[in-house]
């Protein structure tokens, strides 16, 4: 941040050709994920999913582990798509678990969750005895992430997974939203539960990977939790809080970089404490004006 | 909505078993060579002890289960086809749905109502209309506008009752409808149910383990503990049969009892007086002798 900084006089600088490549990408990228995220988190939080997807995310460090002990150069499609399948395997092992009676959901999110982290720093281990360092990802990387690092690559890719995702999202929105209101109803009135609950998983995923580069596996789910929770808490009214959900993300995403900037401090940790703090505001805003 | 003449079999049960698989073990029988016939526009209550197969034969009814012998038609079609045809209607116990839920009495009727309908429409006036017209048959139209979360037991009640009447369905089937509701509440959801059957002509069941609800509001009932043990006019339920049905359980027949003390035990004196005498301290609360429709519904 601080070569930005330098670099940047005046807001004008920002189109300067090189803060352009370096800037710019990242931004946007990180606009287009949180839009998505912050959509999904309505039903994430609702339907209670936040620890699946805090074990999914954390299941991204495994597939980040098995890419390198691969030898897939870090940051090409072949490693995405490789985190996200371990992301998906790691989501429907969870599901499948979950369904057992011997175990509960949480114990099975935990059992996954640790199991992928363990597997992960195994492999990175390995990894970085077998190949050169350059060709392995650093730790930090992968934990918190790195919004700078995204290029306009990244930036179209994030915007073509996020626009499948709104279009499945919209396409599916009625069987979606009387899954999440009332299961056993919605199955009563012919919704396939089974096949909705598989779709969610499955966008609940992607988004997950999308946000997992910008702001880590640790800080992944941050994203499809803290934007739904705050618009809840805002309003009762289902548009409204869509709405809400959405104005919320972009403005923590948007309030997050400026603090980095300013502050010289991690993005993806700046982006989270933003949200953060809007979400204590609103919690005040809600205590104030008497709702419970 | 869609009335038919009263003397057609609006649901036919026919020799239905069903048992759970369970690895490693035998399955466990939840229901066996059950029978039961429901004319249209009748309301049937099933009755029965918890575990004693009322939800396996909800299930079953709903199509969402298939029996492992036997065969169950309503409408004159089987239960998986009538529910695609959006021919049954199912109100779920009240604590299934997420009453956090950011949506208004109208838009969880709406919610019904839209279901199944192409992805690329809007919502319509007509859909609009149905969903108030719903509200109104339930004595809801005034909380449309009222968040889901907002709303006491009865309110909601009433109101997935009428998000059920949206889908336009014949058969309505309601779980564990009075759970969590005042006896004033339960006596009007009495007279809902026979102003809906009056009015659009609905076949009613009923699935509780509250004898209070089933006797409030139904033409007959079916007490069913594994298997059938009687299945005729409420009045002819006696406490020979609930002892029967019931086992060890009688206090669960009497259910929210505690919520009703002072009818309850006005009802259970008179038998209790009869039976054990002045002066005697049971509990009269899980008293087997007390009349089933001792609520005065």
């Amino acid at each position: 941040m601080n070569t930005l900084r330098y670099l940047t006089q005046s807001p004008a600088d920002l189109f300067w050709p090189g803060v352009l490549t370096l800037f710019w990408p990242g931004v946007l990228t990180l606009l287009i994920v949180t839009a998505i995220c912050s959509l999904l988190s309505v039903v994430v939080v609702l339907k209670r999913m936040a620890f699946v997807g805090q074990g999914v995310s954390h299941a991204g460090f495994g597939g980040v582990g098995v890419a390198a002990a691969l030898g897939v150069a870090t940051s090409t499609p072949a490693t995405l798509a490789i985190v996200l399948a371990f992301c998906l395997a790691s989501a429907f092992l969870i599901a499948a678990l979950s369904r057992r009676r011997d175990t509960k959901p949480d114990t099975a999110i935990g059992i996954v969750l640790v199991g992928a982290m363990a597997l992960g720093s195994v492999l990175l281990h390995l990894a970085h005895e077998w190949y050169p360092t350059e060709r392995v990802p650093g730790w930090e990387g992968i934990l918190f992430g790195s919004i700078l690092f995204s290029g306009w690559a990244d930036a179209m890719w994030s915007a073509g997974v996020a626009s499948g995702i709104l279009a499945l999202a919209t396409w599916f929105r009625r069987p979606v939203v009387a899954w999440a209101f009332d299961e056993s109803a919605a199955e009563a009135m012919g919704v396939r539960v089974g096949t909705v609950r598989t779709l969610v998983l499955i966008l609940v995923t992607l988004a997950i990977v999308l946000a997992m580069k910008l702001v880590g596996v640790v800080l992944a789910t941050a994203l499809l939790v803290l934007p739904g929770a705050t618009a809840l808490a805002l309003s009762d009214r289902w548009r409204a809080v869509l709405t809400l959900s959405m104005l919320v993300g972009l403005l923590g995403a948007a309030s997050g970089i400026v603090i980095s900037f300013e502050a010289d401090w991690p993005s993806g940790a700046s982006v989270v404490l933003a949200l953060v703090a809007i979400y204590a505001a609103a919690r005040g805003v809600r205590a104030v004006s008497g709702r419970r | 909505m869609h009335p038919e003449p009263a003397t057609d079999i609006a649901i036919d049960i026919r020799d239905v078993s069903f048992a759970y698989a369970r690895p490693g073990a035998e399955p466990l029988v939840a229901l066996e060579r059950v029978s039961i016939q429901v004319r249209a526009g009748e309301r049937l209550g099933i009755l029965g002890p918890n575990g004693g197969g009322k939800s396996t034969l909800l299930k079953l009814m709903l199509g969402l289960l298939t029996p492992q012998s036997g065969s169950i038609s309503i409408c004159s079609r089987s239960a998986r086809d009538a529910r695609r045809a959006r021919l049954v209607g199912y109100v779920a116990q009240r604590v299934e749905a997420e009453l956090t839920f950011p949506i208004s009495a109208r838009e969880a009727v709406l919610m019904a109502i839209e279901l199944g309908t192409p992805p690329w429409t809007g919502r319509s006036r007509a859909s609009r209309d149905l969903a108030a017209d719903c509200l109104e048959r339930v004595g809801a139209e005034a909380l449309a506008d009222r968040p889901i979360g907002s709303l006491s037991g009865g309110q909601l009640q009433r109101v997935m009752i009428a998000r059920a009447l949206g889908r336009r369905p014949r058969v309505l089937l309601m779980d564990e409808p009075t759970v969590g509701i005042d006896p004033s509440g339960q006596q009007r959801f009495g007279e809902l149910v026979a102003r809906l059957r009056a009015e659009l002509g609905l076949t009613i069941v009923i699935v509780s383990h509250d004898v209070r609800a089933i006797a409030a509001g139904c033409d007959r009932v079916a007490c069913l503990s594994r298997t059938l043990h009687y299945h005729d006019a409420p009045a002819g339920l006696t406490p020979a049969v609930l002892a029967e049905v019931f086992k060890h359980d009688l206090a669960a027949v009497f259910g929210d009892v505690h919520m009703d003390a002072h009818r309850a035990a006005e009802c259970d004196a008179k038998d209790h007086a009869h039976t054990h005498g002045p002066g005697c301290t049971h509990d009269h609360h899980a008293n087997p002798h007390a009349s089933p429709r001792g609520d005065g519904a």
